[in-house]
């Protein structure tokens, strides 16, 4: 024991020790980027490490620092991870971030030969950390009211007042904010919304009352007893809940202000439609009057995307929205229904990011025949494909390794197929087509293409996000992401050409996690269709020179050059693949993957991002779909279950159990 | 192409009509000022006959500075943007050329500095984010407000519209960073009206007095609602149904200001095409001339086109890929050295300079006192990044335009300091707004003033 302090003092000596982490070591690891992977999200979360949030305290700072370490040999100080891993010294997916024999490496010798030092309560407090930080920690926020979404606003005036004409059409387009469009930190009301919302309604509620009650709004016959039974009445569709008394005083007294019933009616309507009370809808509740009818909301714009309908209303109004039996029987009920196929249909669109194929543009000169219906055809196979895994209860895995598409003309023309006798009928892709799932689909390869090429980064950025969950830091500032030029002298293929001249480190090790799985799907162009080998053209003059209806062409040279696919995902093991058939199976036997489907449906559901304490939570419900055989129905009702009924305790507890690692 | 045509106006004494929003707040109706609107020398407002401030005599109201804040996505090739030589006697480079007219009225700087974003990683999110509100991106959008916000906030209040979101080319990625340059505070988006029509709308658009007086009760129920509403929350929550009230109350304010002679500005052409964006930007132009000449707003925002934009451009023959893919790409579009990439981009942002030389003659058509709008407005042109394909953060170009006699003009300068640095000087020393802080502004251009 006396020998081992010695030595320990003797490496502390010779290693020197310092002291205050958050002033040295600290913000050595935040300029090498290490949380950018190192944390939940993020590439390396496998090794996560737990930083402290960007506004902690000095104290966390400090707890932090001291919880490195774990990765501290206390035996070998030379043999720690906290120092082979960041300077290299060990394979490092992420490299050398912190130079071999640097000032900044002495830094870390220092703390780490501090941290040898710690013991008794000052190490079990350090260890501590980790557990403190981990699981079900913080509380998780969910927004108490949340905006219709566009597609919620349509749905729901539909079912309201029978519009079909879809309002939004003329509102600001909603942007994308943590990946999806109807996040609630994003859902504000700008003074341009208000406008749009306040036009609408007067449209909306003309409409209502053109050529007297068409719609039938009204369930008695004009009188001051009837106008005060339409404001509660309407009022409780309208706010989902029942008017406060003030409020119904207050519509009423709104009402009364047109001597004409109907336009008094019409009046109530217009203004309805632009109170907060429609406009957001209840998402949690303290108040336990509104309770029942806040469930009701949460499961209808959750697995319907539109208001409750009567039946809803009505078991809301019994109190069987109260218990979990009542849950299931009508979130059964609703999958059941055409309104569910909708929800999903949104979710579907906004996690492929159909918008992004919307916006593509692709070289005409050597796509012609990629056009708007090519995208629209795309976009109309992954919705029927995905549609067909959900509603028929096929696996929803195979979402990654089906052998099958849904092809219109077009795509049979991109996927060297022959035509189907119907359009977007299930067509079995040839063996030899290496094509499998959403990953051999025409909108994936054309949506992560540029106009001219395919892109392996964007390929490789698209399933770490979108298929695995995983954030992708931003390129370091101030780089030239231009490669140099594929001449006719130097041909090359996208492959060598990007391994060779990412010779930057900082570039190599994140375009490594991307690029070395784009790699692999380099035999589909950027529209997605089949390629052997490499093809380049030269030409003399420049593609803007050339004549539109090409009558002039200018003569070019054309080099081939072979393909090679193979390719791994990084951070997975036993990941080697080369083609999209091979990754889809790879991705369809991730856990990773599986989760990640789960917590996709999460963010669009809660309407935010998962949070520490929301990772008991997804953990089992990912337990479920896979106990399920994956079918997503069994997701949905899993997680809206689950977010019901928090309080399930005992299951949690299993789930926490479970977590442990 | 249309124009939108200003009947002539017969001088009524209604000039500077006032009017009541229903919550009682005064605001000023906007309409185009006339002659005997102004001083004898026309050099500011005259005081009005009969009031306090007649009497005082010595009372005149100086005319008012707008501010318009204009926006180009990615960035620029230098090499063809920025002038070789400082001074008054730089040389026009192929990307300012559309300015030759205005080059005494124009200040040309470079070396300009995006502070927030420089080594937080270089995408256009953070780019943007430090560009508009000189704060950090969160991740869904900036931590703050956008400095045309702030400007709005201090100088939009007795205006009809506080500010204006205007854009034109809609061709982006989709996330909110990247399609709003308008921020009202922590990631709240104010997105900019993109389609003519219903820009003009807004505006102009013809309303009964029934229908006012019918608006008015709708919003006086609905603002209640919201009241009792934000008192039962708290957080973020509160914030949320707050901003709802708040723009229930811009809307009152826009519908009790609509003035009287709302017809005599005639509507954009129904037909064409509305994509090409020249068209577009122009008939954007024309409105927002229009909103600024009749007083409907002193603050606005021009979007031309988006952070990391994806805009084509049929109308100068570039078709094989779009804006952003042209940035990181040149070799790609043509010729074994690039240049002729850098061709292409050198033509994208001279359109850019193009279609802000067009609103500058706009403004400058429309006389205003003793002079014309233009000289009592302050513009800064800024683009998303310095040289386009490397997202270069610093050493940025701006222009700074404008008639105003404290603004130097006819020069490029280069200069050290950051983006919040020209804002705050041109907000508080050209504009008059009384802005002295803005994050990561530390100091005054001294360059820009006389």
């Amino acid at each position: 024991m006396r020998r081992r302090m010695i030595l320990l003092l003797l490496a502390g000596a010779l290693w020197g020790q310092s002291g205050d982490f958050r002033a040295t070591l600290f913000p050595i690891f935040e300029q090498a980027n290490c949380r950018a992977c190192h944390n939940t999200d993020g590439v390396a979360s496998a090794t996560r490490l737990h930083f402290p949030e960007a506004d902690a305290d000095a104290d966390k700072i400090a707890a932090f620092g001291n919880s490195l370490v774990a990765l501290v040999d206390r035996q070998n100080l030379e043999a720690s991870l906290l120092l082979r891993k960041p300077t290299a010294r060990m394979p490092h997916t992420g490299g050398e971030r912190i130079k071999q024999n640097s000032p900044e490496e002495a830094e870390l010798k220092g703390w780490i030969a501090k941290l040898a030092q710690l013991s008794g309560v000052e190490l079990s407090t350090a260890l501590k950390y980790r557990e403190l930080d981990g699981d079900g920690g913080d509380v998780a926020q969910d927004a108490l009211l949340r905006r219709l979404t566009h597609s919620q606003y349509n749905h729901t005036v539909r079912d309201l007042l029978g519009d079909q004409t879809g309002p939004t059409i003329q509102f600001p387009p909603e942007d994308f904010v943590n990946g999806f469009l109807n996040q609630s930190r994003g859902q504000s009301i700008s003074p341009l919304l208000e406008e749009a919302y306040s036009n609408a309604a007067e449209k909306l509620a003309q409409a209502a009352f053109l050529g007297g009650d068409t719609h039938g709004l009204l369930s008695c016959n004009p009188s001051l007893e009837c106008g005060k039974r339409f404001v509660r009445e309407f009022g409780l569709k309208a706010f989902r809940r029942p008017l406060e008394p003030e409020e119904q005083q207050r519509y009423e007294s709104l009402l009364a202000k047109e001597p004409d019933f109907l336009k008094g009616a019409q009046l109530v309507v217009e203004a309805m439609l632009q109170s907060p009370n429609f406009l957001f809808w209840i998402n949690t509740t303290s108040d336990p009057k509104l309770k029942a009818w806040a469930t009701a909301s949460r499961l209808s714009f959750s697995v319907w995307d539109t208001m409750p309908d009567a039946e809803l209303f009505a078991a809301a109004e019994r109190g069987e929205l109260a218990t979990r039996a009542g849950v299931e029987k009508q979130v059964r009920r609703m999958l059941s229904d055409p309104r569910a196929k909708e929800s999903l249909d949104e979710f579907v669109s906004q996690w492929l990011r159909f918008d992004r194929l919307t916006t593509a543009s692709k070289d005409r000169r050597k796509f012609p025949y990629f056009t708007r219906e090519t995208a629209n055809a795309m976009i109309t196979e992954a919705r029927t494909f995905v549609s067909d895994l959900v509603w028929n209860d096929g696996d929803f895995m195979d979402l990654f390794r089906a052998n099958y598409g849904y092809i219109s003309p077009e795509l049979a023309r991109i996927y060297g197929v022959p035509a189907p006798a119907r359009d977007f009928e299930r067509v079995a892709f040839p063996a030899n087509s290496e094509r499998a799932g959403i990953l051999g689909q025409g909108l994936f390869l054309a949506l992560t293409a540029k106009p001219e090429d395919s892109s392996p980064t964007a390929r490789g950025l698209f399933v770490r996000e979108q298929f695995l969950c995983q954030h992708v830091p931003d390129p370091p500032p101030g780089v030239n992401t231009n490669l140099p030029p594929v001449t006719e002298a130097k041909p090359q293929t996208n492959r060598d050409r990007m391994s060779e001249h990412t010779t930057n480190a900082s570039c190599a090790t994140c375009h490594k996690l991307m690029d070395a799985v784009g790699f692999g799907l380099e035999k589909f162009d950027a529209i997605g269709a089949r390629r052997e080998q490499m093809v380049l053209e030269f030409r003399k003059k420049s593609y803007e020179d050339e004549d539109e209806d090409g009558k002039h062409p200018v003569p070019k040279r054309i080099i081939t050059l072979p393909l090679n696919t193979n390719a791994y995902v990084a951070g997975i093991p036993n990941s080697e693949f080369s083609s999209p058939q091979q990754l889809g199976a790879v991705l369809a036997n991730s856990p990773q993957c599986q989760e990640c489907v789960v917590k996709q449906y999460f963010r669009f559901q809660a309407g935010r991002h998962e949070t520490a304490a929301d990772r008991p939570l997804i953990r089992f419900v990912t337990d479920d779909f896979r106990n399920s055989g994956f079918r997503f129905k069994e997701l949905i009702l899993s997680l809206v279950l689950f977010r019901e009924f928090p309080q399930d305790k005992q299951r949690l507890d299993v789930a926490n159990n479970h977590q442990s690692r | 192409m249309s124009q939108i045509i200003i009947n002539r106006v017969r001088t009524s004494r209604r000039a500077l009509l006032k009017g009541l929003t229903a919550a009682g707040a005064k605001i000023v109706i906007g309409l185009p000022p006339l002659a005997s609107m102004f001083n004898s020398t026309g050099t500011a407002y005259a005081s009005t006959p009969g009031t306090a401030a007649a009497n005082a005599a010595t009372v005149e109201k100086p005319i008012e500075t707008r501010f318009v804040l204009w926006f180009n996505g990615n960035g620029i090739p230098e090499r063809y943007w920025i002038p070789t030589e400082e001074g008054s006697n730089y040389e026009l480079t192929p990307c300012l050329a559309p300015l030759a007219a205005w080059r005494k009225d124009i200040h040309v700087l470079s070396g300009v500095d995006n502070a927030a974003a420089s080594g937080k990683g270089n995408g256009h999110t953070n780019s943007m984010s430090g560009l508009m509100t000189g704060r950090d991106f969160t991740g869904r959008g900036p931590s703050g407000p956008s400095i045309d916000q702030i400007i709005a906030g201090k100088i939009g209040g007795d205006s009809r519209f506080r500010s204006l979101q205007i854009g034109v080319a809609q061709e982006s990625f989709g996330e909110s960073m990247q399609r709003n340059m308008s921020w009202a505070g922590y990631e709240r988006a104010l997105p900019p009206e993109m389609i003519p029509h219903r820009l003009f709308d807004r505006l102009f658009g013809a309303r009964e007095e029934g229908w006012v007086n019918r608006k008015h009760s709708i919003l006086d129920v609905v603002r209640a609602d919201a009241s009792t509403l934000e008192k039962a929350l708290p957080g973020d929550d509160k914030a949320r149904v707050d901003e709802h009230l708040s723009s229930i109350r811009d809307l009152e304010r826009a519908i009790a200001g609509l003035p009287p002679e709302y017809a005599r500005v005639d509507p954009p052409d129904f037909d064409g095409d509305m994509k090409d964006w020249p068209r577009i930007a122009r008939l954007q132009s024309d409105l927002l001339v229009q909103a600024l000449s009749m007083r409907q707003t002193r603050v606005a925002s021009y979007m031309l086109t988006k952070c990391q934009s994806l805009t084509r451009f049929p109308w100068l023959g570039y078709t094989s890929a779009r804006h952003h893919d042209y940035t990181h790409s040149p070799d790609k579009t043509a010729g074994a050295d690039g240049s002729d990439g850098l061709h292409v981009l050198r033509d994208i942002c001279r359109w850019h300079v193009e279609e802000f030389a067009y609103l500058v003659a706009k403004l400058e058509s429309v006389p205003e006192g003793d002079s014309t709008l233009f000289d009592h407005t302050s513009l800064i042109f800024v683009h998303e990044h310095a040289e386009a394909n490397p997202h270069k953060n610093s050493g940025l170009a701006m222009l700074v335009a404008g008639g105003s006699k404290k603004l130097a003009k006819g020069a490029h300068t280069r200069v050290t300091g950051t983006v919040a640095d020209v804002y705050v000087t041109v907000a508080d020393e050209v504009v008059g707004a009384g802005i002295s802080k803005f994050p990561t502004a530390t100091k005054k251009i001294g360059a820009l003033l006389t």
